[in-house]
């Protein structure tokens, strides 16, 4: 330590000081919805506004809790956003597996209607998805709201480009040691892209826990019902209690607050990945 | 190792817990059968006791429909709004004495309950009824059930019905719903401010809006207006000057009425007398922090106006809006319509649409939520009366609404384009507004924005 150069401490202290400053700066929207959580109805709307409430109002939690069914929409949305997760990653690491490393007649066309139907923007797809599901009679289902998510062609399109860097020395490797297919798949090219996998578990995961639309559309019992509905019931025409919406925000992002501290490893890891990649 | 065991077993835990409560959803039951039977057999003896002249028919339609059957409500009503039509709701199926039963369901916000509307029509699978403002059915008006029979031989009073409601639901050539939760846009002021500023009547006319506009921003350095809905505003002005808006055909206000309306829209905006909302969404949140003297904007939303904020305590005065050489004022909110194709459940939802109407059923839903009651006679109610005469924040609102009420209008939108036309005058009108554009500029931009929409 002593022998360090001054420059070299001027340095660190600058790349610290810009570090936390960035910390800062990306924890301000967070700080911020905790600290309106607590403020009162008035007091969230005065300009300028305050940064620490004045009187700490947990009473928020509860009025925002009893206003809608929010634990059984927390099962609903957890189960669904499970469910979605565990189904699209398997669909999109077997489809990614076939792109990237198996050879069949007219690959090449279904790859390129598969990235076709990514020029499709969402919403033009809507109104004929909800026309299917109600013909399925899966309206108020958790079906309806699953099974429309379990392929997802961004996710095959982003396994199949990993998969088709591991060198194909491997997977001829294997095949001389008589590993089939699936094996091959599940013992060698999933562990050696757990990074990427776990990146499209998460985007998955936040995409489904955060959808709104889609499931407004295909239920209509309170029962079915998903967190995101919970927040729209502080909202109206003429106003909102922003305060409630805060503290319902802050209960919704708990959850994945806990898993974000369980994967951070392997979503550090996964995004730094895509990043390289481009 | 050991936290990924707890986090599995957790993740285990809830998901079997949501598979269990999945399974236990579905076990509603429907027994009440005798019993309301019995009670419709009594209320249409009753009916007919009473020997009025639409006993018969009314006696009639009770017969027909003893059946139980169970309607389905979309509704868009959240707060305490969704609160009173839980009571209402409630009270009908508890009293209804037809074996009538409707079920609530909250499809979120307007422009949700807008698109799953949209979206079931499409896939054949509307409720039996529903919260609809004119433009959300242009594209499937084939699927309304005309009320015309239903009211002329089932309603007490249609002309008791505030008029411009009837006209609005008359609009697409047959009865397309019933008026359910109507409000108006009265002047929302800081009484304080104005007293403090020596304004001691809100503006009537358009040359108040001036001077008094003058006066605030002078004496206290705020803009006097906001409007919460730039096309409705524009609307206003336009109706208040003579011109006309839109219809099917596109803009009608290219005339020597629409360009002096615009020229004063401009002048109060580039005086300072007005401002645009901007970011901040809803003018009640300026207003709490009085950064603005007043606004013009839904008769709903007055609970959102905070009055005692520390360093901001001021007294809420409410008032009709300044009008022009004719008078003017904006009626929002919806109406009531119908779907379902079968007969019996038809006879339902129109039971249910005629206690919503009704006089007592409107002026408590009036009182517990700001709209407006859609029927004179809610209005001239002792109840009604006595609640405005009151001084909550409430009753001040529904003494201005009502003293509008005479002025007031329905925007014309049954045709299509008329809910893009909404969103692309307000933006139109907000660019030519921070831009600084001429009136003429502003009046053929807005022309030329919404004849590009109808065409």
């Amino acid at each position: 330590m002593k022998s360090r150069k001054p420059t070299a401490i001027i340095a660190e202290i600058v790349k610290y000081v810009i570090l936390i400053a960035g910390a800062l700066f990306t924890l301000l929207p967070f700080v911020w919805m905790v600290l309106s959580s607590l403020k009162s109805g008035s007091e969230i709307v005065a300009i300028p506004p305050t940064i620490i409430p004045t009187h700490f109002m947990f009473s928020n939690y509860a009025e925002a809790w009893a206003a809608a069914p929010f634990p059984r929409y927390f099962l609903n949305t957890v189960f669904v956003a499970t469910v979605t997760t565990v189904g699209v990653l398997l669909t999109s690491i077997l489809a990614a597996f076939a792109f990237a490393r198996l050879d069949f007649p007219g690959k090449k066309i279904v790859f390129s209607l598969f990235m076709a139907t990514l020029m499709i923007p969402g919403e033009m797809l809507l109104i004929t998805n909800f026309v299917t599901v109600t013909k399925l009679k899966w309206v108020d289902t958790y079906k309806a709201m699953i099974v429309p998510w379990l392929a997802n062609v961004f996710y095959t399109y982003l396994l199949s480009q990993f998969f088709s860097s591991v060198p194909e020395a491997l997977y001829l490797a294997a095949k001389v040691d008589k590993c089939s297919d699936l094996k091959f798949l599940f013992k060698i090219m999933v562990p050696m892209n757990k990074n990427a996998i776990t990146t499209v578990a998460i985007l998955s995961f936040i995409g489904s826990w955060n959808s709104f639309l889609w499931p407004l559309l295909v239920t209509n019992s309170t029962n079915m019902r998903v967190l995101s509905h919970g927040l729209v019931r502080f909202q109206s025409e003429a106003g909102a209690q922003y305060q409630l919406i805060m503290a319902a925000s802050c209960i919704l992002v708990v959850p994945i607050v806990i898993i974000y501290l369980f994967l951070r490893k392997y979503i550090l890891e996964g995004m730094a990945y895509t990043g390289v990649k481009g | 190792m050991k936290m990924k065991k707890i986090m599995a077993l957790t993740m285990a835990t809830v998901m079997g817990a949501s598979l269990l409560t999945a399974c236990g959803g579905s076990g509603g039951t429907t027994s009440t059968t005798a019993s309301t039977t019995a009670a419709a057999e009594t209320t249409a003896a009753a009916t007919t006791a009473a020997g009025d002249a639409a006993a018969e028919t009314t006696a009639a339609a009770a017969e027909s429909t003893a059946e139980p059957v169970t309607i389905t409500f979309w509704h868009a009503m959240s707060n305490a709004q969704e609160v009173s039509l839980t009571e209402l709701t409630d009270k009908f199926n508890a009293e209804n004495g037809k074996g009538i039963t409707v079920e609530l369901v909250n499809q979120g916000g307007y422009s949700d309950l807008q698109t799953k509307l949209m979206a079931s029509a499409a896939a054949d699978t509307l409720p039996d009824m529903a919260q609809a403002y004119n433009n959300y059915f242009t594209d499937y008006v084939d699927k309304i059930v005309p009320l015309d029979d239903f009211v002329k031989n089932d309603f007490d009073n249609w002309e008791d019905i505030v008029e411009g409601y009837r006209i609005e639901n008359s609009e697409y050539g047959f009865i397309t719903g019933v008026p359910f939760n109507k409000s108006t846009y009265p002047f929302f002021y800081n009484k304080t401010m104005f007293d403090r500023a020596g304004i001691t009547e809100p503006p009537t006319t358009w040359e108040d809006l001036e001077k008094d506009g003058a006066i605030l921003l002078e004496k206290e350095g705020v803009p006097m207006l906001g409007y919460d809905s730039m096309c409705d505003m524009l609307e206003i002005f336009l109706r208040q000057n003579g011109a006309d808006y839109v219809d099917e055909t596109g803009a009608l206000f290219n005339t020597p009425e629409g360009l002096e309306a615009i020229e004063f829209i401009l002048n109060l905006y580039s005086k300072g007398y007005a401002r645009l909302i901007g970011e901040d969404a809803y003018f009640s949140n300026l207003m709490s922090s009085e950064m603005i003297g007043g606004y013009v904007g839904s008769c709903a939303g007055v609970t959102y106006i905070v009055t005692d904020n520390e360093g901001h305590e001021f007294e809420l005065g409410v008032a009709p809006i300044a009008q022009g050489k004719k008078n003017a004022a904006y009626n929002a909110g919806t109406n009531l319509v119908m779907f379902t194709k079968d007969e019996a459940k038809q006879k339902a939802a129109w039971e249910y649409m005629k206690f919503l109407t009704s006089a007592e059923s409107q002026v408590k839903w009036s009182i517990d939520t700001g709209y407006v009651p859609v029927r004179t006679s809610a209005y001239e109610s002792q109840e009604y009366q006595d609640f405005m005469a009151g001084d909550t924040p409430g009753a001040i609102t529904a003494r201005a609404a009502y003293g509008q009420a005479p002025y007031g209008y329905v925007p014309s939108n049954y045709f299509p384009g008329a809910n893009e036309i909404r969103n692309v005058v307000s933006d139109t009108l907000t660019v030519c507004i921070s831009e600084g554009r001429t009136a003429q500029e502003t009046l053929d931009e807005l022309v030329t924005a919404i004849n590009d929409v109808v065409q």
